[in-house]
């Protein structure tokens, strides 16, 4: 019986496995992910994972070129007026949809009323829109309550940004995301179909009529060199390192950085920086507790911890990181060193201190952190021990990321959260610039300074007022900024293309394999 | 017979009323909250509690139970919060990986745990009982995860025979033939629970060996391998039927680790998934299903007891 059994077995290991062909033809990529978006709808999501997906099917009006500088993709041409309060934009007219439909300024119109009113970051530009409308078949017209700089940053972002998606689709659409039957954009790719837990696949879209210009970051002209990308949700680390490595993938993201030197030697992987970096953050309650509006016990805090140690814990080889005090990496336009010589102090002598003038006198402080992100929890396992050995009394407390972010809605719940904030254009869409976000920053430093900082349409002043708000957060400590993680993807070396560093998120048109 | 049958599943009922309130109760005790899980970390209050009202979430949790249940009697398990499509259509996605994956795991664990099992028992003292004893011990005990991760190097990435991990569906390009990318993970599963049927085959049969029929078959000169298949085995089997119950209802639910190492669309890795999301629709329908799915084998081994030993009265 045994011997038959075997025999079987060796039958069945020939009839599935030896011989094989190839799972995939090449003109497919397969794409490894962490796991699966909420939704794919761009302007209420602002999921790197969605966006990473999305920005092959969706476009804005604008988009960022390899200097994070914004360019036309929908757009061809805008003035803006004298007063900087009108500003009107002509679009491409030879854009059609994926349902074959030709874009227009009345999709462009109802897509920026939606995003404006529901979207993620749209209330940001439209609390100061007065009117949107279309000033012609391929123009619209925006007018302003007051000049707001940022403008094209935000309309150039599609991540939570404005996706130009049909009327038709926009036609009642809410808060809640749009429904995978309504994904049609003017991307080089279209949606196919969203197997759950499977793939989301995309395929080329034929009549796609690319932007001009040599191909520069996410700007300049897009090829569709594949048939279709596929999506695959590999939450198993190992096995989205294994798959690539056996040929079942293509490009796997989210390496953690324990491998990074051994992906590197390996001939059969190509490792690719994320270029905008990540950055972790630990917010402070600005609305209750002991943190309140004890700036000098907030600043000791601040003193007690050392950034270094933790990010060569949590994340390992120097490549991946930088102990880097401005919220905008060096490199970048808004970069600045203003206050960020308080950026990571580790002392805890001068800690000790400065709690003790400030009034503390040991009461717990509570901490959340999330076990999703390692990097969050092993990090903040470090700042716990330095804080102790400046006297602070730490309650760490320990939820899944669902759970979190219920509690950090609840000022009575926490003093201080971890989280961490993807790379931006334009520092107006980071959190801490946001009144809302849990933490709830509302002095009125801060409000004479953002107020001056969105009225100015000149980059120069602009860049210095970010700096003094970056020295302000240094002072006030509404949030502490933990350090720049780069993350990287492994791909196969056979595919064509693509460069060393992602400007954000990977892209797939002008790629080929 | 028929009667009993009828009588147990009428009992159904009453569990699945009582499981599905503990679920819905269960569930929604948990704190974090669909919509801000589904907007992201840049969503204000207001914007989720909008979509909170819109997913009809801001409800009293019995108004919520009652409107669930009633679709549940109608066959309609709800909606997925984070898919936006039938909860069943989801499950149903997901079973066909977990089906297959236990149908194939529950083959191996035949092929290798039951003659190795009687071979041990029928060898009980001897070397080879104390190798595959030790074999069986050091396969009951090697975490899934890790054997998972070497067969995938070595079969996989070393050898390149099978696909590393990833499930499409027999329905898809490559039909049958998909069943291949099984194989690592329904080894990997079977590798300690074959192990178990092994340890449970030899200590039953054991226990049988002692028994006067066996003494009787013994004195009447019946050959070793019949009275060991026939006398011993056969009566050894009521309590590895039970076994093989509950193993796959197991390996059907709890199949989580293996599923995700080997990324593949099975159930285990559904409910999880859905506990992160807080899809509560998801995570209601595969729980009760589950549930079923246990009261179900649990009403199939107790026909089978009838059938293979006639004096267990099923009245």
């Amino acid at each position: 019986m045994k011997v038959r059994s075997m025999f079987r077995v060796a039958v069945l290991a020939a009839a599935f496995g030896f011989g094989a062909a190839p799972a995939m033809a090449d003109g497919m990529l397969r794409y490894a992910t962490v796991g699966e978006p909420p939704s794919l709808d761009q302007h209420v999501l602002t999921s790197d994972l969605a966006t990473t997906i999305a920005h092959h099917m969706f476009e804005g009006l604008y988009t960022f070129n390899a200097a994070n500088a914004p360019v036309n993709l929908l757009a061809k041409g805008d003035s803006v007026s004298d007063d900087g309060k009108t500003i009107t934009i002509s679009l491409r007219d030879d854009v059609t949809f994926h349902d074959g439909q030709a874009m227009t300024s009345a999709d462009v119109v109802a897509s920026m009323q939606r995003w404006g009113e529901h979207g993620s970051r749209g209330p940001l530009l439209f609390g100061n829109v007065e009117s949107i409308e279309a000033s012609g078949d391929h123009e619209i017209t925006i007018k302003m309550s007051a000049p707001f700089g940022p403008w094209k940053n935000l309309l150039a972002f599609i991540n939570g940004g404005p996706a130009i998606y049909p009327a038709s689709v926009m036609e009642g659409a809410t808060k809640e995301p749009i429904t995978p039957e309504q994904y049609i954009g003017t991307g080089p790719f279209k949606f196919s179909e969203w197997e759950p837990n499977r793939h989301v696949e995309l395929v080329r879209f034929d009549e796609y009529a690319s932007p001009e210009g040599e191909p520069d970051g996410y700007g300049g002209a897009r090829k569709a060199e594949f048939d279709s990308i596929r999506f695959m949700p590999v939450p198993d680390v190992g096995t989205r390192v294994a798959g690539l490595q056996a040929g079942d993938y293509d490009y796997a993201e989210s390496i953690p950085g324990d491998l990074y030197a051994e992906m590197e030697a390996d001939a059969n992987v190509k490792t690719i920086l994320n270029g905008g970096p990540i950055f972790g953050l630990v917010f402070m309650n600005s609305k209750e507790g002991p943190l309140k509006d004890n700036f000098a016990l907030r600043r000791a805090i601040q003193t007690a911890i050392d950034k270094t140690p933790a990010l060569q814990v949590a994340i390992g080889p120097e490549g991946l990181w930088r102990a880097n005090g401005s919220f905008l990496p060096e490199g970048n336009v808004w970069y600045t060193d203003s206050g960020a010589d308080h950026f990571s102090k580790g002392d805890a002598e001068a800690s000790k201190t400065m709690a003790a003038e400030a009034g503390y006198e040991g009461d717990p402080i509570k901490f959340m952190v999330s076990t999703n992100y390692p990097f969050h929890y092993d990090k903040a396992i470090v700042y716990t021990k330095q804080l102790a050995a400046a006297g602070f009394n730490i309650d760490l407390q320990v939820y899944d990321w669902a759970t979190l972010i219920e509690k950090r809605a609840q000022p009575d719940q926490w003093d201080l959260f971890f989280t961490h904030h993807g790379f931006v254009p334009d520092p107006i869409l980071i959190s801490v610039m946001n009144d809302d976000y849990p933490g709830w920053w509302t002095t009125a430093e801060k409000a004479d300074l953002k107020a001056k900082f969105t009225a100015s349409s000149d980059p120069a002043e602009r860049q210095a007022i970010w700096g003094e708000i970056q020295a302000l957060i240094y002072d006030q400590v509404p949030t502490m900024k933990t350090g720049d993680v780069y993350t990287y993807n492994i791909a196969s070396p056979k595919l064509n293309g693509l460069g060393d560093a992602t400007l954000i998120w990977p892209h797939f048109w002008n790629v080929s394999k | 017979m028929l009667s009993y049958f009828i009588k147990r599943v009428l009992a159904f009922i009453p569990t699945l009323i009582a499981a599905s309130m503990l679920i819905f109760l269960f569930i929604h005790l948990i704190p974090g909250d669909p919509a801000a899980v589904l907007l992201g970390d840049t969503a204000t209050p207001e914007d989720i509690a909008a979509l909170t009202r819109e997913l009809g979430l801001d409800e009293p949790i019995w108004r919520q139970y009652i409107h669930w249940f009633g679709g549940v009697i109608q066959g309609d398990l709800g909606q997925s919060l984070f898919f936006k499509t039938p909860v069943l259509s989801v499950i149903a996605d997901g079973a066909e990986t977990s089906l297959l994956l236990a149908l194939m795991t529950m083959t191996w664990i035949v092929i290798f745990g039951v003659p190795i099992g009687i071979l041990s028992a029928t060898h009980h003292g001897t070397w080879i009982d104390q190798l595959t004893s030790g074999f069986a011990i050091f396969f009951a005990s090697i975490p899934t995860f890790w054997l998972g991760l070497y067969l995938i190097l070595f079969f996989a990435v070393g050898l390149g025979w099978f696909p590393s991990s990833g499930f499409p569906s027999i329905s898809d390009d490559g039909g049958w033939r998909n069943l291949r990318y099984l194989l690592l993970p329904s080894l990997t599963l079977a590798a300690p629970n074959a192990a178990l049927i092994i340890r449970l085959v030899r200590s039953s049969m054991l226990d049988v060996a002692k028994e006067d029929h066996v003494r009787t078959a013994k004195a009447k000169g019946l050959s070793p391998a019949k009275i060991a298949i026939k006398h011993v085995f056969r009566n050894a089997l009521i309590a590895v039927a039970a076994a093989f119950g509950f193993t796959f209802a197991a390996l059907i639910s709890e199949a989580v680790v293996t599923e995700t190492v080997f990324s593949l669309p099975g159930v285990g890795r559904l409910v999880v998934q859905s506990i992160l999301r807080r899809d509560y629709p998801v995570i209601q329908g595969v729980i009760l299903i589950i549930v079923l799915l246990y009261l179900s084998i649990n009403l199939i081994v107790d026909l089978a007891y009838g059938w293979l030993d006639p004096r267990v009265s099923l009245q």
